[in-house]
């Protein structure tokens, strides 16, 4: 507050301040060293983010076929698959269909390994390890085929129910995230917004959405920030107590310029004549590509819960 | 009522959490066509005035009349009488971050001219004149978190430009910017102003008020007008900086 | 806590999503009532503000990091029906732009984390708080239980949606078509989990939160209606102005009344059965544990001990991650699957009828005549009050020490708008929150 300061009355400058300092402490590598502290450990989620929003920003330039579809025509689609896919229910199907969407991604020109990674380093491997237990004879009833000994007088070991069902809930996870991925890196959020106010979902959510999304980057800068000058000024192991108050701070400062940014925001509507409604441009052409890739979507649906019940 | 001015405060009041006096009876008139700059330190009330110019803060105490008719929060809510004051006078924020919120540089240009109740078509054409008129087409698809500090102004001004205001409220407007982006700023407000839009801005950077304006008033600490005049006359009256906290007292 | 697609039946996820039709259309409804403008700029900075908070490590005592879900936080400081719409939004971004899966199980997933997380523990906070002063130590402890209680009325209705699966869905042989753990199994590993390490963590940053805006930032703690009313001080007369004389004025011009039914039975109901079901929430887990004749330290042991396991990335998940590691143990197949069974229908029962009750409560006040009560019932003239609020509200984030000093800095930087720099003025605060 410069106002109220008197104006002259030069303070003379600390004179720590002006001195050069060694370190408060020998700072030789002790060879203790915490690795992934919580501090790092939030700055690299930022990252992440961000890191997810730019992979799927590059993706969705390019020429590919999911690219060229309408969007709200991509999500009614993929989205019936992902009930397809959540019906099926024998193996060599849920193969199928997981292979397709690795063709999909293909003909999307999305970096075939990084798709890959990003699907099954997500869920579909953690799933795995998950419901490697249910494939039990205790948990899964059933015949014995992978007899693992015997445990307080039981035999213990894997069941034919078991490994079916831990498969078929692997395959399903990954063949849902595949498609879901395939959505998001394939479509500009902006499209997908677009899609999603033309499928009648409330215009106000919708506003909510681009909006949140949008300041969503900036908060997450902040948080880099703060937890970058935390981690610059943290010097030596730090306790669980102040690493919490630290994380409480920081949060609630957060909500404070939230809610300060909300404030400002609303004067910026207000400001171009907002008073509780939105109107937006959104234009939508089907396209003969729209309309083919609508019937190849139903076929393979159709294919998919039929091929399953035939089998 | 050709003898009036376009926008005219009367003995303005108004305190933040009605604690935290802002303006402590200010009177001021904006004449059609002029480049109006209001210098000050910070927290003297600039700001504070811009907002009630712009409709966003309603005073405590006083009058405000614009455009031959006085602006009152319940005035506002009238929907026709909202939109014409909203669509006459434009305010470009400090904090362009705040200012830029739609999902991307086209439908934040597009939302003035859309709650304005223009038709599509001529939103489109609006939209695209501006990016173009402000050399940022080519970032029209983009997200604002993509954008640098200077084009995010670009945008802002742009948002607003798009609307065909009257007047123009420009809050600190080069402050946070690389020199060019200044540069380039300082040229458009002249230009716009040859244009014939009004501009008011509220500023505290001395070096460039003469070309920002023809006519500067001066806040002081109790939160009133200490001077108006010509931006050359009030550069030269070192006493009166001084107790504005404009400038530092020279050895 | 998210349920990833493929976990859950379509059924299932068909039925949790109508059922949250009905939740975000009253609470779409609550909130535009409330403030009609404001309330797109304040929930989208509310989403993006509970997105990010999902995303904080919080340093729990064994020396790991814990995920943090912010559900009921966002309900405290915005309200309840508010964080409907915020944390549904944040998952939304979460499942859609960012492909983390749970497309199909969407509605789910807002079940369990943007109506019932928020609302249970919303209802245990305003019962623990009472009527104490906003700025009251009793409110922040309050306000940490409320965290710990809907973190695990979130997690038990995970493990109930995902211990039916094997039940309801399996194929001719019994192998499961989807999750494949019993309702015996879910709920200890997914609520063990909960109580012990990720409650704690949601109860640690809820309370630290509070006790931070209390200190730093009260003006923002008013943007919740209930609290708008509230004291700031047990004794305060002085200092601050009265907020509810101005705002009852505006308030008489500007709220219509809205006629109704006496809400004061319902809200009483809510109480009560919100406390059967905090009494409750631990049974979820001794309750199944006593099925498997296992000692629970056991159980205990295994879940510190395997956490620091639980690879980068992947704790969000711990619910699971625990699931496996406890049924791996071989607390087996429900040796007396029918007293599980009970035991998990009851607790189920308990907290769907729980949200309910508390639903109906949150409603009730507010459709009451206003009257010259002013701490008794705060939802009254919410509208009012949140909007002269946030009106009055100009800052935040950059705390002093005595709320004065800060109210002060707040109007003078509205007048200057100065953003300082990120980086230095956030660490500044967090040093000041640390106690000495």
């Amino acid at each position: 507050m410069t106002a109220t300061l008197p104006p002259a009355a030069p303070v003379p400058t600390a004179r720590w301040l002006l001195e050069p300092q060694v370190g408060l402490c020998a700072c030789a590598p002790s060879g203790r060293r915490r690795k992934g502290t919580y501090v790092t450990r939030t700055i690299d989620a930022a990252a992440g983010v961000v890191r997810a929003a730019l992979f799927a920003e590059d993706a969705a330039a390019q020429p590919g076929l999911l690219q060229r579809l309408d969007a709200r025509v991509k999500l009614v689609t993929l989205l019936g698959l992902l009930v397809a896919v959540s019906l099926v229910q024998q193996i060599p199907v849920l193969v199928v269909a997981y292979a397709a969407t690795l063709v999909l991604a293909v003909l999307s020109k999305l970096p075939l390994g990084a798709f890959v990674r990003r699907v099954w380093l997500a869920i579909p491997l953690f799933t795995g390890i998950v419901v490697l237990p249910a494939t039990l004879n205790l948990i899964t009833k059933g015949h014995v085929v992978v007899p693992l000994g015997s445990w307080f007088g039981h035999r213990v070991g894997m069941t034919a129910p078991g490994l079916t069902g831990a498969a078929r809930i692997v395959l399903r996870v990954a063949t849902s995230v595949s498609v879901a991925v395939l959505l998001t890196t394939t479509t500009r959020w902006t499209r997908l917004l677009a899609a999603l106010r033309a499928l009648l979902v409330p215009r106000m959510f919708v506003l909510v959405l681009g909006v949140a999304y949008r300041y969503l980057f900036h908060l997450l800068g902040s948080v880099t920030d703060m937890y970058e000058a935390r981690r610059a000024r943290t010097v030596g192991a730090e306790d669980g107590r102040s690493g919490r108050a630290f994380v409480a701070a920081s949060a609630g400062a957060l909500f404070g310029k939230s809610h300060q940014l909300a404030e400002e925001v609303h004067q910026a509507m207000v400001a171009r004549g907002y008073v509780g409604d939105a109107r937006t441009l959104s234009a939508f052409r089907l396209r003969a590509l729209d309309v083919a890739w609508i019937a190849v979507a139903v076929v393979a649906a159709g294919a998919l819960v039929g091929l399953d019940r035939g089998l | 009522m050709p003898s009036e001015p376009l926008l005219e405060v009367h003995d303005l009041h108004y305190a933040y959490l009605g604690r935290f006096p802002a303006l402590a009876g200010v009177s001021l008139t904006v004449e059609a066509g002029e480049k109006l700059a209001l210098l000050g330190a910070n927290g003297c009330g600039k700001s504070t005035l811009l907002k009630v110019l712009d409709g966003l803060l309603f005073p405590d105490a006083g009058t405000y009349r614009a455009f031959g008719a006085e602006i009152t929060e319940t005035g506002l809510e009238d929907e026709q009488r909202n939109r014409g004051f909203r669509s006459r006078i434009g305010f470009i924020f400090q904090n362009s971050d705040a200012q830029v919120f739609s999902p991307t540089v086209r439908e934040e240009v597009a939302f003035g001219p859309l709650t304005m109740g223009l038709d599509a078509a001529e939103v489109e054409a609006r939209v695209h004149d501006t990016l173009a008129m402000l050399n940022i087409a080519p970032l029209a698809e983009r997200a604002p978190y993509q954008l640098s500090g200077g084009e995010k102004k670009r945008v802002a001004i742009a948002s607003v430009l798009a609307m065909n205001p009257e007047v123009l409220l420009f809050d600190e407007p080069t402050a946070a910017l690389d020199p060019r982006t200044q540069g380039w700023l300082i040229e458009l407000i002249v230009e716009l102003n040859a244009a014939g839009k009004t501009i008011v801005l509220a500023t505290h950077d001395l070096d460039t008020l003469p070309l920002l304006a023809d006519r500067a008033v001066v806040f002081g600490e109790d939160h009133r007008l200490a001077a108006t005049g010509p931006p050359d006359e009030l550069l030269a009256d070192h006493d009166l900086l001084l107790i504005t906290n404009l400038a530092l007292r020279r050895r | 806590m998210h349920i990833p697609d493929g976990y859950l039946s379509p059924a299932t996820c068909a039925g949790l999503g109508a059922g949250m039709v009905p939740a975000w259309w009253a609470a779409g409804r609550r909130v535009r009532r409330v403030v009609t403008s404001r309330s797109v700029p304040l929930l989208a900075l509310g989403s993006a503000f509970c997105f990010v908070v999902m995303m904080f490590n919080v340093p729990v005592p064994n020396g790991t990091t814990a995920h943090a879900a912010g559900g009921v936080l966002v309900a405290i400081l915005l309200g309840p029906w508010a964080a409907v719409i915020a944390v549904s939004t944040a998952l939304l971004i979460q499942a859609l732009f960012f492909g983390d899966g749970g497309v199909l199980a969407y509605g789910a997933n807002c079940f369990n984390l943007a109506l019932v997380m928020p609302m249970v523990g919303y209802g245990t906070y305003r019962l623990a708080a009472g009527r104490s002063a906003l700025t009251s130590r009793r409110r922040a402890v309050a306000a940490g239980v409320g965290g710990y209680v809907g973190i695990n009325a979130g997690a038990l209705c995970v493990a109930i949606e995902l211990g039916l699966q094997p039940t309801l869905f399996h194929d001719a042989q019994g192998a499961p078509l989807y999750a494949p753990f019993h309702l015996s199994q879910t709920i200890p590993a997914v609520l063990g989990a909960h109580l012990l390490v990720a409650g704690v963590v949601e109860l640690a940053l809820t309370v630290g939160v509070l006790g931070y805006l209390q200190r730093a930032n009260q003006p923002v703690l008013r943007l919740n209606p209930a609290h708008a009313r509230l004291r700031h001080r047990p004794a305060a007369v002085d200092a601050e102005p009265e907020p509810a004389s101005g705002q009852g004025a505006r308030g008489g011009a500007a709220g219509p009344v809205r006629p109704g039914r006496g809400g004061g039975t319902g809200w009483r109901w809510a109480l009560i059965g919100l406390a059967v079901m905090v009494l409750l929430t631990p049974l979820g887990l001794l309750a199944p544990g006593t099925a498997f004749g296992e000692s629970s330290p056991r159980q205990l042991d295994l879940a510190a001990y395997h956490l620091d396991a639980v690879p980068h990335g992947l704790q969000r998940y711990a619910g699971f991650w625990h699931g496996a590691l406890f049924d791996g143990y071989g607390f087996a197949g429900a040796r007396h699957p029918t007293v599980a069974y009970l035991v998990s229908a009851l607790v189920g029962t308990l907290v769907i009828g729980g949200v309910v009750l508390g639903l109906s409560a949150l409603v009730g006040p507010r459709q009451r005549r206003r009257h010259g009560d002013a701490a008794g019932h705060p939802d009254d003239a919410a509208d009012v009050d949140l909007r002269a609020a946030a009106g009055r509200v100009q800052d935040s984030g950059h705390p002093g020490g005595a709320p004065d000093v800060d109210l002060r800095a707040a109007a003078d930087r509205v007048e200057n708008s100065a953003h300082d720099a990120p980086a230095e003025a956030p660490d500044r605060d967090a040093a000041a929150a640390v106690p000495a």
